[in-house]
């Protein structure tokens, strides 16, 4: 039974299975965004529109990844907004200090993955709840982040970085490749390996995953420190599309990647969810947020509209299922 | 403590009330780190800068800590009971707005005492909202109440309708700057419902309740404890205290704007935390949440009487995130200590 429960629950690369209920839901209000826009503004909904928008999706949609496999596991991680400012604060002093600016950029990387695997070692080794671990990193890396760079802005960076943010191959735009790059390698991974079973057995049952041979603490500092990494990879992009370092970048994106997480169907309890509905929770809350700002300039409406989709989808979930807790 | 149990209670519930002894040894080594720290802060930095401990400065130093103090008791019950609220700090935004507009010249001028009434309603009516998704939607609470936050900091957008209120009424700024016997309002109110917490969970049943469906909830449950309706008091409480909370702490403002409450949530979390509340619920007190809440307080002025130059609040943040990490450790080595001592026992 609860062998079954875990093999259905399996994460494909595709959605080789049938989407969920949730994603089903996510589709239509996704298509009918796309329809009521399409209605009032063609042009939203135009090639080069849409490309030039997408440039605010690409650093949400890149720790939406690691975020997704940490919620699998019954984890969060609340720090990425404060790793992210950390990392940029790192690459805009390297580059004050005359640094290359891939030496920088190094640096900020591995920085970000040592602030991941930090939380890593108190969630998988001190055995620390990671809600704890990730609120005090979060209030943590922000404050390393302020001091060393006493609230100070770094800017000016060479055309070179800028083109790195804001260019494109073709007509695909960079920082849509390193994601491209990224969710291709984890959905294989997810689905080619046993590491996506893993993942949801540890969600579903720790101790049962632990006595069955899997590696429960080297895979959770794995994916702590993953998700730190893909936080410094977003910095680098910030950095380089605002042409702007400072600590206070990145504030607020831990809560819109779980919403975008949750909002794909990953149960905050783990064991439960896929990346497929991820990518859909964060296409929908992305093309409302453009849309609402492209049509009425009003962005606060999104957020109510986001919190209450974010509700109502988990509350029909909860009442449509039978009874769990 | 005792707790007031039907006669066939459960044996998982019997374990914990006989594991009573030291299991509150252990919640004590808790507060006293806590407790130790904060002690040490106050004693070093009153050496170096007398000033420190002036009657002047530790009121100041209450007067801050006031909101998470006040907020961090409602929360104490929502995470005694395994549950978490993280919409605080949005709710302390929106209730910081409403109140402002209804009371001030230019927009409602509404009487202050009808303004603060509609203020409290409104605080537990959000968290009566949140507690009627978490107890009855059987929905996990972190969910709800980042859905609630993220509704709330739109709707206060919306409201405030980026003009800032800079005339708050006499009326209104002395629940912020009011004194009573030389005691600033704020420290009546953050005593008064520290107290009225305090007798909650120690003397009436509906506390022993609490920590009774915290510890185990479907024991409770068996037993016949109505879980869901102390679930929705408890968030309820939450909505009110933040409301609370906002009548004395905002009209300390000279403006209120969007960024009203901003981050406030994660500080009552962490109070919450750092004074020994079990994330997993059962266990904790308030106590623990109050000194924890001076603690984190207690580090700006630090900062600023050490005289390390301009530059040193910067820090702020990183030296509480430091403090978090340090009780947590602390935790799990006198958890680690007590294992032992069990099995040797």
């Amino acid at each position: 039974m609860t062998q079954q429960a875990i093999k259905t629950n399996r994460i494909p690369a595709l959605p080789a299975a049938l989407p969920s209920r949730q994603e089903i839901v996510l589709l239509i209000l996704i298509l009918s965004l796309f329809g009521v826009a399409n209605h009032l503004s063609p042009n939203f909904l135009a090639p080069p529109a849409q490309i030039t928008l997408s440039t605010h999706v690409w650093e949400l949609a890149l720790i939406a990844i690691p975020m997704t496999l940490i919620i699998l596991t019954a984890g969060i991680d609340l720090s990425v907004g404060s790793t992210m400012a950390l990392s940029a604060v790192v690459f805009g002093l390297c580059y004050k200090a005359h640094w290359p600016l891939a030496a920088g950029a190094a640096l900020a990387l591995l920085v970000g993955a040592a602030a991941g695997a930090l939380n890593g070692i108190f969630v998988a080794y001190v055995k620390v709840h990671p809600l704890i671990v990730t609120l005090a990193t979060l209030a943590a890396y922000r404050g390393i982040a302020e001091g060393i760079s006493l609230g100070q802005p770094v800017s000016g960076f060479p055309d070179s970085l800028t083109k790195f943010g804001t260019g494109s191959v073709g007509m695909v735009p960079i920082p849509a490749i390193v994601f491209l790059v990224v969710i291709v390698v984890t959905a294989l991974v997810m689905a080619r390996t046993p590491v996506g079973l893993w993942l949801s057995a540890i969600g579903y049952n720790e101790t049962a995953a632990q006595y069955s041979g899997i590696a429960v603490s080297r895979i959770k500092l794995l994916l702590y420190t993953s998700s730190g990494l893909m936080a410094a990879i977003s910095a680098l992009l910030f950095v380089a599309r605002r042409n702007t370092a400072k600590a206070d970048i990145g504030t607020g994106m831990e809560l819109a990647v779980i919403t975008a997480v949750v909002l794909g169907g990953t149960s905050i309890f783990g064991g439960r969810g896929r990346l497929f509905g991820t990518l859909l929770g964060v296409l929908l809350i992305h093309e409302m947020r453009e849309f609402l700002s492209w049509q009425w300039n009003r962005d606060e409406i999104t957020l109510v509209v986001i919190g209450t989709l974010l509700i109502l989808s988990v509350l029909a979930d909860s009442l449509l299922s039978p009874k769990k807790r | 403590m005792t707790i007031h149990t039907p006669p066939a209670i459960p044996s998982q519930l019997q374990s914990n009330a006989a594991a009573g002894g030291g299991f509150f040894r252990l919640l004590k080594q808790r507060e006293y780190g806590v407790l130790a720290l904060l002690a040490l802060t106050l004693i070093v930095v009153g050496l170096i800068n007398p000033a420190f401990v002036a009657g002047g400065n530790l009121k100041d130093i209450l007067v801050a800590a006031a909101p998470a103090i006040i907020v961090g008791c409602g929360l104490t019950f929502v995470v005694l009971m395994g549950e978490i609220d993280i919409s605080m700090g949005a709710l302390m935004g929106v209730l910081a707005t409403v109140m402002g507009q209804l009371t001030s010249p230019s927009h409602a001028h509404l009487p202050v005492g009808e303004g603060i009434l509609i203020t409290l309603a409104l605080g537990s009516l959000v968290g009566l909202i949140n507690g009627l998704l978490v107890a009855y939607g059987r929905m996990p609470s972190i969910i709800v109440t980042l859905g609630m936050m993220t509704v709330l900091q739109g709707v206060n957008l919306i409201l405030i309708n980026g003009q800032w209120i800079t005339d708050m009424p006499a009326g209104l700024r002395w629940f912020g700057t009011g004194r009573f016997l030389a005691v600033p309002i704020s420290i009546w109110t953050t005593i008064l419902v520290v107290a009225a917490s305090i007798i909650l969970a120690r003397e009436t049943p509906l506390g022993h309740r609490i920590y009774a469906s915290g510890s185990n909830p479907e024991a409770a449950r068996l037993t016949g404890l109505p879980v869901r309706p102390i679930k929705l008091f408890v968030f309820t409480l939450t909505g009110l205290l933040t409301a609370v909370a906002t009548v004395v702490s905002v009209p300390l403002l000279a403006v209120i704007e969007p960024g009203v409450g901003k981050g406030f949530e994660l500080l009552a979390v962490t109070c919450v935390v750092v004074g020994g509340t079990s994330i997993s619920g059962g266990q904790g007190n308030i106590i623990g949440t109050v000194l924890a809440a001076l603690l984190l307080s207690v580090v700006r002025p630090t900062l600023v009487f050490l005289k390390l130059g301009p530059s040193a609040s910067y820090w702020e943040r990183a030296i509480q995130g430091a403090f978090i990490l340090a009780a947590v450790l602390l935790d799990q080595v006198a958890r680690a200590r007590s294992r032992r001592g069990k099995a040797g026992a």
